[in-house]
């Protein structure tokens, strides 16, 4: 099997495992806070999904590009990528590492991560790098259930007067980072070229906007929703000032004691 | 919120069983919500959801009556004595007669 793989095609790939990472602990972390019990227990079900994906993509990368070479890739070279203490090794999304403490604005971040999500995975199902095209296949498996649980709360709350008029609220907060979401790695040229991914992830921006638009039904005029209305893009190189406090929280245990095994 | 009851069974094995309930505000969360709550780790592949409102309910008092009828209970201790007092009738008659 060729696979093709350099570091152009690590990096886009990445920047997919490192979102999916951190939207999948952001997630989780509403277990015990959520507003009610059982739905304590399906987010942080569907945060449990996508650190699989985040785990099934760092693999990839371990495995420079075969997962199962080897025998399989060991974890602690997961963990080495899931962990990495250096922030110029992320290529995160700010929107994943922005701080959510209100049960709205989490909400809303999961319908909008979801709904590009989708798109990302559309654009890898028929990668050149077939590991990646496998984990495609694996996640919409899970996604179409993410997708309809977010939409199930938005069809019961956005008419509800308080509820709607916090979730409106909140999509007017998340918007603009939101649409960061499409920003490219400077790699994604390559994984293009290459077929790894079959076009660049903005290309499907409208039809996300569309979506948007669909979905919340209000004048979102005033922000940003085409490629070119976005600030310029900067590789996704920076990390936000959320960054910091999200992967001390991550690391908490190994920085306690960075020798322990479990 | 409407209150729901979950029922679940293993595909080809034995019978819907009650798992629990769940409170919801329409049916779609309330089958998103009973994934989650009860077959995250695969405790079947047939699910089952109930409003309560629909479930037609036999309360207490009207169940109760039953709960007393010893003449319907089959258990053989009212044949078992007459056996036995018939038993002693005819010993009796036996030694009367010899």
């Amino acid at each position: 099997m060729t696979t093709p793989w350099n570091a152009d095609i690590q990096e886009f790939v990445l920047a997919f495992a490192d979102d999916e990472h951190l939207m999948g602990q952001q997630h989780t972390e509403w277990i015990g806070v959520a507003p009610f019990l059982e739905e304590d227990l399906a987010f942080s079900s569907i945060g449990q999904d996508e650190l699989g994906h985040a785990a099934a993509l760092y693999a990839i990368v371990a495995g420079d590009g075969d997962p199962d070479r080897d025998g399989g890739v060991d974890d602690r070279r997961l963990d080495a990528l899931a962990f990495d203490p250096d922030p110029h090794r992320w290529r995160s999304s700010q929107f994943v590492e922005a701080t959510t403490d209100d049960w709205a604005h989490a909400l809303v971040r999961h319908w909008l991560y979801d709904a590009a999500e989708q798109l990302r995975w559309e654009l890898v199902a028929d990668s050149s790098l077939k590991p990646l095209a496998g984990v495609a296949t694996l996640a919409e498996r899970e996604e179409w259930f993410h997708r309809r649980h977010a939409d199930g709360l938005l069809d019961v709350l956005l008419p509800a007067p308080d509820a709607g008029d916090r979730l409106r609220t909140a999509l007017v907060d998340l918007l603009p980072l939101a649409v960061g979401l499409f920003d490219p790695v400077a790699g994604e040229v390559e994984a293009v070229a290459s077929g790894v991914t079959s076009a660049p992830f903005d290309s499907r921006m409208p039809e996300w906007a569309d979506r948007v638009r669909a979905r919340f039904d209000g004048d979102l005029s005033s922000i940003a929703l085409s490629p070119s209305d976005r600030p310029t893009p900067n590789g996704r190189t920076t990390r936000s000032n959320a960054f910091g406090r999200l992967l001390s929280r991550m690391r908490e245990v190994l920085d306690l004691d960075s020798s322990a095994i479990w | 919120m409407k209150r729901y009851e979950i029922f679940l069974k293993k595909d080809g094995r034995d019978e819907y069983r009650h798992a629990g309930s769940l409170n919801a505000p329409d049916d779609e969360l309330a089958l998103i919500l009973a994934r989650e709550t009860y077959l995250r780790r695969a405790e079947g592949d047939r699910l089952w959801l109930v409003d309560r409102a629909h479930l037609v309910i036999g309360d207490t008092d009207f169940v109760a009556p039953n709960a007393n009828k010893p003449h319907r209970h089959n258990d053989g201790d009212r044949i078992a004595e007459r056996r036995r007092r018939l038993r002693e009738e005819q010993r009796l008659n036996e030694e009367g007669a010899s």
